[in-house]
């Protein structure tokens, strides 16, 4: 079996350029990575017109670091032609008819959709089990979830089935499970890459991003990903830059806070002494490392409840079996129409946020929770702001622990948000966010370094990360 | 059982005039085939978002103008969620707490007395698709689904039907001229819903809502026969219950549709997808230069240029006469003279052929000539009739078309004379009836003279030198 991409995109890049392998080769070495690791259940679909866009990609760009590299796509981004679940019942047989703004970008620049990414139904989860075609395996340990919602990208970036994937982070969704299998995955500033085409949960707070094994390749993706969009009027408008630039510089002098919850009780003894040797290291290395003060931070997991799920009931509700998707048989009525097929279409968790979210918008309610919410948002977002006045970053472990046991964590709904405790912040301040992987602990499970930067600052985060990319 | 106060209010949706729709780039038009005007936001597909099309805010500046409103300056839009197969998101986006618009009036005479009917506010929504049963089938059409509704909200200050019906008189002709809107309630681009109560005290009774009345005529009708009903159920012993009724206007009857049970609950939000908008008085002003002159500037107006009340309500009647007598006033001319060709032989000619002003030839230059000779009497009321056709058809000048209708310039009084003088010779007995007193040889006389210059002199002109020869 070729090894092709087990190199690097650089490295892959040349042999393409040199004309060593085609894109062929490299959509057939995924393929059959893919099949030979079906138990990780990483993809929802394969897309059966790939070698096909392989053979029909004309000549070798040697200007496009991505020219022919196999891309996973999680399945809540919409492919034309190309089934697109969310990991639902409900949609298990939707073919869109539409790309979303990120595919046309990934079209255009010649990379190759492989397949649809496994994740938890409507990015509703934290461990992908939520889906409806099964949770995808953590590679470290096949026991263990991928984490989530993103789970199905992180397990094939991490095991090599394919060198990128896209995923979508709402509360945490990309940064904790590359976390927990040791990738990098990075949730750029709110309004940076256009939502157009993903199917929305929490609008106000999700956001597109690249998946990849080196930080190299994360701000080289990032780089195609961004700019203004004009379906989507929450994307923002900023001066092309290569988000790469930074990488390799001194960090000398470069100032960073480390939150006392970010390293308090709730996190796990050796994740917290890693952290430790972490900082250690920056200090050595000539950074300034203080640990602060941030209010706020413990209100999170709760806001996130409050704002996702109310938003959540709204964008979901398009779901009824009338234009599109699984509609319920034998029915007699719009009404029952309605029940049986989103009670037959969506999953426990889906349903349970659902009925959540319209508790919270329903009458007096939506003072009491949603707007008050709202407030403490903006406090939340006051808080980042002030701490960076002073600081160029903030870090700390992405996640409390290492991937826990599948069948672990469904039977507590609140606590497996404290799975995303430490990185649902950041989503609330709309602030770019990184987890880079900073080794193993004793029982060879990869450990997340968090790394937040100031709104539209991705360039520095990049810049620290691939600095103990080098090391850890 | 006459001493109860009726009070009511208002709730008219028009359809804003603009090309595209609210929230998508889909023409917003009536009348094509069905679904034919629809793209993927307006099926409300998964991961699509809203656009938001800024025309429709300028009309919705000038609607705030023309109603007499104050202009919220920073607005956002919200979520009006509710299930129903019409409403392809299951949420209406609309304006629930910043409306666009608030605090203005529309000022009304009923019998000569004037007063002000008070809107609460005006705010810009999407309309729904359009439904229609078959059997046991519904099907949608969702040409009009996102197409852009203005809501214009009364106080509860109307008194009457009389008041109900002039202030929607007044309010569709506002908006009519200000472009906003067709105001067509045949065709649905107004619709009106009427909320309805009485009370013997100054507290108000308990309202009901007839929805969708079909004509201004119909409102009239539906409130006084619901004022009779409500006074008839209390009058009983009833009490009113909060409800939705309808008015056939078969049966002349409101008839209920449903009984309000709880307060509907919509669970409003602020819609995520569309950042809060700033209106900027750069962009107030730009958007009120394109604001017609109204209806009240334009009757004071030709008030001062000598029309007649009569004239002036039939000009504004007949909006395409109606601009193109304004475009004559940059024209020196006699305008009483032009108000009445346009209202007569030009109108005739209109509304036989089926014509508006301005698919016709005829140019304000060829206009202002016409008008000119009429002054002179080189052209005769009865010419007038001859050359309508050619006027109104060809590209002729009007010399050229005297020519060839064999038009003469009889002005000059020395041949009308000699013409008179031959007529009297010819008809002594007819002049010695007239010396006799007998009028209808006035009219015999005349009619020889008209004979004899083949209806080329000016009748007025004639008679008045004819009396003057006879009674010499």
């Amino acid at each position: 079996m070729s090894k092709y991409l087990d190199l690097s995109i650089k490295e892959i890049h040349e042999l393409l350029v040199k004309k060593e392998i085609t894109p062929l080769d490299l959509v057939d070495e995924a393929l059959k990575r893919i099949e030979e690791n079906k138990d990780l259940n990483a993809f929802i679909t394969i897309n059966d017109k790939v070698r096909e866009e392989a053979k029909n990609l004309g000549e070798v760009d040697p200007n496009n670091l991505f020219f022919g590299i196999p891309i996973a796509v999680k399945d809540n981004i919409i492919t034309k032609d190309l089934k697109t679940t969310c990991a639902s019942h409900i949609l298990d047989n939707f073919i869109p008819i539409y790309d979303a703004t990120v595919v046309t970008r990934i079209k255009e620049n010649k990379m190759l959709i492989i397949g649809k990414a496994n994740m938890d139904e409507f990015a509703m989860g934290s461990t992908s089990e939520t889906s409806y075609f099964g949770a995808p395996l953590n590679p470290h340990d096949k026991k263990r979830t991928a984490g989530g919602s993103s789970g199905g990208s992180a397990s094939a970036v991490s095991s090599s089935l394919v060198p990128l994937a896209l995923g979508s982070d709402t509360g945490g969704s990309i940064r904790q499970p590359a976390s927990y299998t040791g990738i990098v995955g990075m949730k750029p500033t709110y309004g940076r890459i256009s939502r157009y085409g993903l199917v929305a949960f929490a609008s106000s707070l999700d956001q597109i991003g690249p998946m990849t094994r080196t930080v190299y390749e994360n701000a080289s993706l990032l780089n195609i990903l961004v700019g203004e969009d004009e379906k989507d009027l929450t994307s923002v408008k900023k001066n092309k830059e290569d988000f790469t630039r930074l990488i390799g510089k001194s960090i000398k002098g470069i100032k960073i806070a480390l939150p006392k919850f970010f390293i308090s009780d709730i996190v796990d003894k050796e994740i917290s002494n890693r952290i430790k040797d972490v900082i250690n290291y920056l200090e050595q290395n000539g950074a300034v490392v203080d640990i602060v003060d941030m209010k706020y931070l413990d209100t999170a997991v709760n806001l996130y409840q409050i704002i996702a799920m109310a938003e959540a009931s709204s964008n979901l509700a398009r779901f009824d079996g009338v234009r599109y998707g699984f509609r319920a048989k034998d029915v007699d009525s719009v009404d029952e129409m309605y029940g049986k097929t989103r009670g037959e279409g969506f999953g426990d968790e889906v349903k349970r946020r659902i009925m959540v979210g319209s508790y919270i918008l329903s009458g007096e309610n939506a003072k009491v929770y949603y707007d008050k919410a709202l407030k403490v948002r903006d406090d939340i977002t006051k808080e980042f702001n002030r701490i960076f006045k002073d600081y160029d970053l903030i870090i700390g472990p992405t996640t409390t622990r290492i991937a826990p046991l599948i069948g672990t964590s469904a039977d507590d709904p609140h606590k497996a948000f404290m799975d995303d405790v430490l990185v649902i912040p950041v989503n609330m301040a709309g602030l770019p966010g990184l987890s880079v992987p900073v080794g193993k602990n004793s029982n060879n499970m990869p450990i997340g370094l968090h790394i937040i930067g100031k709104a539209f600052d991705e360039a520095t985060i990049y810049k620290l990360a691939s600095f103990l990319e080098e090391v850890f | 059982m006459s001493n109860y106060i009726p009070t009511m209010g208002l709730e008219v949706h028009v359809e804003i005039k603009s090309n595209s729709k609210l929230f998508s780039s889909s023409a917003n038009t009536y009348g094509m085939a069905t679904n034919t005007s629809v793209n993927v936001i307006d099926l409300g597909y998964p991961g699509t978002l809203p656009t938001l099309n800024k025309e429709i805010i300028r009309q919705g500046i000038r609607a705030c103008k023309v109603l007499n409103c104050n202009i919220t300056r920073k607005m956002h839009f919200d979520r009006k969620n509710y299930f129903y197969p019409d409403n392809p998101k299951n949420y209406q986006i609309t304006q629930n707490r910043t409306p666009i618009g608030t605090g203005g009036y529309v000022e009304i005479e009923v019998d000569g007395i004037k007063k002000k009917i008070g809107i609460s506010d005006i705010h810009i929504e999407e309309d729904t698709c359009k439904s229609a049963h078959r059997g046991n089938v519904s099907l949608l059409d969702f040409n009009r689904a996102g197409v852009p509704l203005i809501e214009i909200v009364t106080e509860p200050c109307i008194s009457n039907s009389k008041e109900a019906m002039a202030y929607l008189i007044k309010l569709r002709e506002l908006l009519f001229y200000a472009n906003i809107s067709d105001c067509k309630m045949e065709e649905g681009s107004m619709r009106c819903d009427a909320n309805v109560s009485i009370s013997k005290t100054e507290k108000l009774g308990t309202r009901t809502e007839i929805k969708n009345i079909s004509s201004i005529h119909n409102v009239g009708l539906a409130l006084d026969k619901e004022i009779e009903r409500q006074e008839e159920v209390l009058e009983n012993g009833g009490v009113i219950r909060e409800e939705t009724r309808r008015f056939d206007d078969k049966i002349g009857e409101t008839i209920l549709m449903r009984v309000k049970e709880t307060g509907n609950d919509y669970r409003y939000f602020i819609e995520p997808d569309i950042p809060y908008l700033v209106v900027t008085d750069e962009f107030i002003e730009d958007s009120l230069k394109t604001l017609p002159l109204l209806p009240d500037e334009l009757r004071k107006k030709y008030k001062e240029v000598g029309l007649t009340s009569l004239q002036i309500e039939k000009l504004i009647a007949n909006r395409s006469l109606n601009d193109y007598f304004l475009g004559l006033l940059e024209f020196k001319t006699n305008y009483v003279t032009a108000v009445n060709l346009l209202l007569s032989d030009i109108s005739s000619y209109l509304n036989k052929h089926n014509k508006v002003i301005t698919d016709t030839k005829l140019s304000y230059e060829k206009l202002v000539e016409v008008i000119e000779n009429l002054e002179s009497r080189e052209l005769s009321n009865k010419n007038i009739k001859d050359l309508i056709d050619s006027l109104m058809e060809t590209d002729k000048t009007l010399e050229e078309l005297k020519k060839e209708f064999n038009i003469q310039n009889i002005t000059d009084d020395s041949f009308i004379n000699e013409i008179i003088t031959k007529v009297i010779e010819n008809n002594p007995d007819s002049v010695n009836d007239y010396k006799n007193g007998h009028d209808r040889a006035l009219k015999y006389l005349m009619g020889q003279v008209m004979k004899e210059t083949k209806g080329s002199v000016n009748p007025k002109k004639a008679s008045d030198m004819l009396v003057k020869e006879l009674n010499k």
